[in-house]
């Protein structure tokens, strides 16, 4: 509706809005690219565009009708939604591939979990209720990005008390905001997903950074993700985050068993174009150390083992190459890391045979040298139910109970709501703590099953997140403060006992087959005459039966 | 020898009690009286609920025409001229052209009662048709010219109804929705290759000239205005070359025009709402393709840059100064020639008439009269009920074509409310167009909700074959047995019969 109705409350909202015309919209795009030691090349691309001013809208105004929307840059597709379901806060993750702490180290987008994950933070007031339009983004979401996402329904919501902190700050309104969370780990990412993303580009994936972006490149590599993240701060405005990141294996792509790469090598093809609207474009390539290599062309600076090239204006094609001259092949390398890349490891296992009992088994390393405390999420489908009272937590191989605290349980409710188990662990240093538990796998209905219910159900990855920070380098210096990491365990997959699935029909038949049965038997006996036959006696009728029944 | 003994413990089993051939025949009514019990109510139990509809009702409204008796009030400043025969005149001409009912009566003192279908028309000496602020239309009278009745019964005609001889532009005129979502996109083909728009400032240049033209709709339509800004914007083709002056430019030829907007590329479409979305483009050719003009059939350069797609928006081409070296944004300035056609454009496709040539507008500029809108009113208030009656005639004529087709009570009591809101728009007709269009809004809203209630589909793919089919091993096995043992008592009851017969037939020869 057009605000310029009499009401004052949006006339002053579309005065707001004209004299925010002037408001400037700023998008920044980097691409970073750190080599591995095992040949492996991090890739990740974050897009930011930030709404200079702008507000999340109050639930509590939705029903005085729609905003005009006026934007240059940031993406309209997605403020429509945000708009219409009043989400101050909204993180999207699509991912597929398992991502190796222990290989890789901790990454720079760290929604790794296998899968699509959504958690958003909803303002409560207004005439909807937080889970309508929970309910509504997440359905919005699912059409926009062409994804799964509408599924991640009332079965999958859950909401974590410690683990998911909002990222940005929340307006003080009238009534808090909430948080939802779900997960899907049996969705994959797609070429399908890529193309809206790239939709709500400004310059979508023809000039700039983003040219990099090609699907067929992207989703032949070892890793690939890519999220999205809206923040309100209240210095600053909205905004809006587009991560994507992958990670390639130069060595399997060349030809000569060489980990050199080059962007044409890895993506497909080069920079042609800088984005015209981009403030802040560049590329930082992270510098091998104690090795010899070959840059080219000179970037731009370099910086504390970093190089970085300006992408906002280019002359010519860019096509980054970095080299190691003296290697004639690449060897992998097999003498461990004088330093883990990831201080922390995360081993997550579903053991037991029987499709009706299983045990959780976690196993924690803490490979610092001080105790670290972390607050370990485990969502679970009602499908997989905890025996609470079956859990052990040991530290090198002796029962600790006293590393588990504040433990905050919401039992399943089968077909209806999923598990969550949230507490805080102490993690001794240098050790491995473990964790166990039994589980039950409920009986599924016969509809509840997927399509293919031979392959198992897949469960949502465990999250743990250290209270301090000792998970990222002091080198991003990007990241916004009050930021916590986040580790992902891999996903598991359960077998549930699954059913002839043509068993409906044999039982219909079987059953109806039993009733016609019995029915004849009764009905035979009700109506049947019993007469008395009398046989001549002789010598054959001596053997006879005296007396037998026969029916008319 | 031992013969007689068990002979005599059994006793004959046709002389018990539950022997009995009464007592068996009952058994088997039993039965069968049970299975023809159930009958109805497995009946019941398996088949589609279909309320009846009010088919005859239906019907008979779809035959209905919704006509506005139009009142208009002659006034004139000079007191030479005899109104009432004017007025008596005016009536006769106005009767042929107009479809509806029309009368025109002399007053002295100017009637203004803008929500009944009256207008008031004011003779005077000064040149030049107004429409004044207070939607009276001030007419030059010349006493002297023989023609001047006919000249003012034309000019009543172009006003009154102005889509009598428009048909052509009809396709165009978006169908009626209570809320729209007007969309306005600058594209840039190709901003990288420099020289585009960056930005504009279309805040200011929207609330100047698309802000009075939305508010006078109000009564008709919600708006959301959205706009967005894209830098890459490729066309499906490639414009052709032609020269022109001596130098060339690219030019769209009317095949073109039809496939202009490239959906697969540009992100126009909006995922939160159905509501339809009137989209208002800017398109900013790439440097290499300045300039971009329209060309006509013949491949001739037209002077217009804009053109509207029917129902679906406007595209106007701007092609900046030959002179521009950089990126630049459009101010509101340079806003103001463009944003005049993507009013035009608006007004077009909502339907909006034109004034006749020769009249002006009260204030110059987008202000739309009072007159205008009410032949709009009168315009979606004829198309709702006919939509309306169309689709409530369509709902009858499915469920009695379909037969699985189920009509619950949340579609009967659509149609009914449907068919309730028509009457009351035929009724409101005479009293007030405003109030016959919300009635027809209304009317229309109910009968596409009946047509659309998902509660229609339901049964439709499962036919009662399939139903039977499953049960079959219970059905045959249980009917089998109940038929046999009714013929073989028929049968008994026959040859009990004969037998009787011939008992009595013997009886009394033994007698």
């Amino acid at each position: 509706m057009v605000h310029w109705s009499t009401l004052p409350a949006t006339l002053l909202l579309y005065i707001l809005g004209t004299v925010a015309a002037t408001r400037p919209e700023t998008f920044k795009e980097e691409l970073t690219l750190r080599p591995l030691r095992d040949g492996k090349v991090i890739s990740r691309f974050s897009f930011s565009t930030l709404l200079e001013g702008g507000v999340p809208r109050n639930p509590e105004k939705i029903d005085a009708g729609n905003i005009p929307q006026h934007y240059t840059l940031f993406p309209l597709a997605l403020g429509q939604v945000l708009q219409e379901y009043a989400t101050t806060e909204l993180h999207l993750s699509l991912n597929a591939g398992k991502w190796d702490y222990d290989r890789w180290g901790y990454p720079d987008e760290q929604e790794v979990g296998t899968g699509a994950q959504l958690w958003a933070w909803i303002g409560d007031g207004g005439s909807s209720s937080v889970d309508e339009r929970w309910k509504g983004l997440r359905n919005a979401l699912a059409g926009l990005f062409c994804a799964s996402i509408g599924s991640l329904d009332e079965q999958r919501t859950t909401i974590p008390k410690l683990a998911f902190a909002p990222e940005g700050d929340l307006p003080a309104w009238t009534l808090p905001h909430q948080l939802r969370h779900a997960t899907l780990p049996s969705e994959t990412v797609c070429t399908e997903n890529l193309t809206p993303f790239l939709k709500l580009l400004p310059c979508k994936g023809i000039s700039g950074i983003a040219t990099l972006l090609n699907p067929h490149r992207l989703f032949g590599a070892d890793w690939h993700g890519m999220s999205v993240h809206v923040t309100w701060h209240a210095e600053r405005g909205v905004e809006v985050r587009l991560a994507f990141q992958a990670v390639f294996d130069p060595v399997r792509l060349s030809f000569d068993k060489k980990r050199d790469w080059s962007l044409q090598s890895i993506f497909g093809r080069p920079i042609g174009k800088a984005c015209p609207v981009a403030s802040a474009s560049r590329i930082v390539v992270e510098l091998p150390t104690n090795e010899a290599y070959s840059i080219d062309p000179q970037p731009s600076t370099v910086q504390d083992g970093k190089a970085i090239y300006d992408t906002s204006n280019i002359e010519s094609e860019l096509n980054l190459a970095l080299r190691w001259p003296l290697e004639s092949e690449f060897v992998y390398p097999l003498d461990p890391a004088s330093q883990p890349p990831s201080p922390l490891s995360v081993q997550r296992t579903m053991a037991g045979t029987s499709q009706s009992r299983g045990r959780l088994s976690v196993s924690i390393r803490n490979s610092l040298p001080s105790e670290i405390q972390a607050v370990y999420l485990e969502t679970m489908p009602w499908h997989v139910q905890f025996y609470l009272h079956t859990l052990k937590i040991s530290n090198g191989g002796s029962a600790r109970d006293d590393l588990l605290s504040d433990i905050a349980y919401t039992p399943p409710v089968p077909h209806g709501r999923p598990a969550l188990f949230e507490s805080v662990l102490t993690l001794p240093p240098n050790s491995t703590t473990q964790l166990e538990m039994e589980v039950m796998k409920s009986f599924l209905r016969y509809t509840e099953h997927p399509p293919d219910a031979q392959r198992g159900w897949d469960l949502p990855p465990a999250v743990l997140v250290p209270l301090a920070d000792v998970l990222r380098a002091p080198v991003n210096g990007s990241e916004p403060a009050g930021r916590r990491a986040r580790i992902y365990t891999r996903v598991l997959l359960v077998d549930l006992a699954t059913p002839d699935f043509s068993m409906p029909y044999n039982v219909i038949i079987m059953s109806c087959t039993l009733i016609a049965l019995t029915f004849g038997m009764v009905f035979n006996l009700m109506t049947r005459r019993f007469v008395v036959v009398r046989l001549k006696t002789g010598p054959v009728a001596e053997n006879a039966a005296e007396e037998k029944d026969k029916s008319i | 020898m031992e013969d007689s003994e068990p002979r005599k413990r059994f006793r004959d089993p046709s002389e018990l009690s539950f022997e009995s051939s009464f007592l068996r025949r009952c058994i088997l009514a039993a039965y069968w009286v049970v299975v023809l019990l159930a009958m109805p109510g497995w009946w019941q139990t398996t088949s589609i609920e279909r309320l009846s509809l009010p088919t005859s009702q239906v019907l008979a409204q779809a035959k209905r025409e919704i006509s506005f008796p139009l009142n208009i009030y002659l006034s004139s400043n000079a007191d030479d001229t005899d109104l009432n025969a004017l007025s008596s005149k005016l009536e006769q001409l106005l009767q042929t052209r107009l479809s509806g009912p029309v009368s025109v009566r002399a007053s002295k003192d100017v009637p203004v009662s803008p929500d009944s279908g009256s207008y008031s028309v004011k003779l005077t000496g000064e040149p030049g048709d107004e429409l004044s602020e207070d939607g009276i239309l001030l007419h030059h009278w010349d006493t002297s010219d023989s023609t001047a009745t006919k000249a003012l019964a034309d000019k009543l005609t172009a006003l009154l109804s102005p889509y009598a001889d428009t048909h052509e532009r009809e396709h165009v005129v978006s169908k009626y929705a209570s809320r729209y979502r007007i969309a306005f996109t600058l594209l840039n083909e190709d901003a990288a290759s420099g020289k585009s728009a960056l930005s504009w400032e279309i805040r200011k240049a929207l609330s100047l000239h698309i802000r009075p033209l939305l508010k006078r709709l109000e009564s008709l339509h919600n708006f959301t205005i959205e706009s967005q800004v894209q830098y890459h914007a490729p066309l499906a083709f490639s414009p052709s070359v032609v020269s022109a002056n001596g130098s060339e430019v690219y030019g769209l030829t009317p095949e073109d025009l039809t496939v202009f907007v490239n959906s697969a590329e540009w992100t126009l479409s909006s995922g939160v709402t159905n509501d339809p979305v009137l989209h208002l483009l800017l398109f900013v050719p790439s440097p290499s393709r300045r300039p971009l003009h329209i060309l006509d059939s013949a491949g001739v350069l037209t002077t217009s840059h804009s053109f509207i797609l029917p129902q679906w928006g406007g595209v106007t081409i701007y092609n900046p100064p030959a002179d521009m070296q950089d990126h630049f944004d459009l101010t509101a300035r340079q806003l103001n020639k463009i944003v005049p056609i993507f009013r035009n454009q608006l007004s077009s496709l909502l339907g909006v008439p034109r004034l006749p040539k020769g009249i002006k507008a009260p204030s110059p500029g987008c202000s739309v009269s009072s007159w205008q809108i009410d032949a709009l009113l009168r315009r979606r208030t004829v198309e709702n009920v006919r939509e309306a009656q169309q689709t409530l005639e369509s709902i009858v004529k499915l469920v009695e074509q379909i037969e699985n087709m189920p009509v619950g009570k949340d579609v009967k009591q659509d149609v009914e409310g449907a068919l309730r809101a028509l009457d009351q728009a035929f009724d409101a007709a005479t009293l007030s167009p405003k109030l016959a269009f919300d009635h027809s809004n209304d009317a229309l809203t109910l009968a596409s909700r009946a047509f659309f209630n998902p509660g229609m589909l339901a049964l439709l793919y499962f036919p009662p074959e399939h139903r039977l089919a499953v049960y079959t091993p219970l059905f045959a096995s249980a009917t089998v047995p109940l038929v046999v043992a009714v013929l073989r008592e028929f049968m008994a009851w026959k040859k009990q019969r004969k037998a009787a017969a011939a008992a009595a037939l013997q009886a009394p020869r033994a007698s």
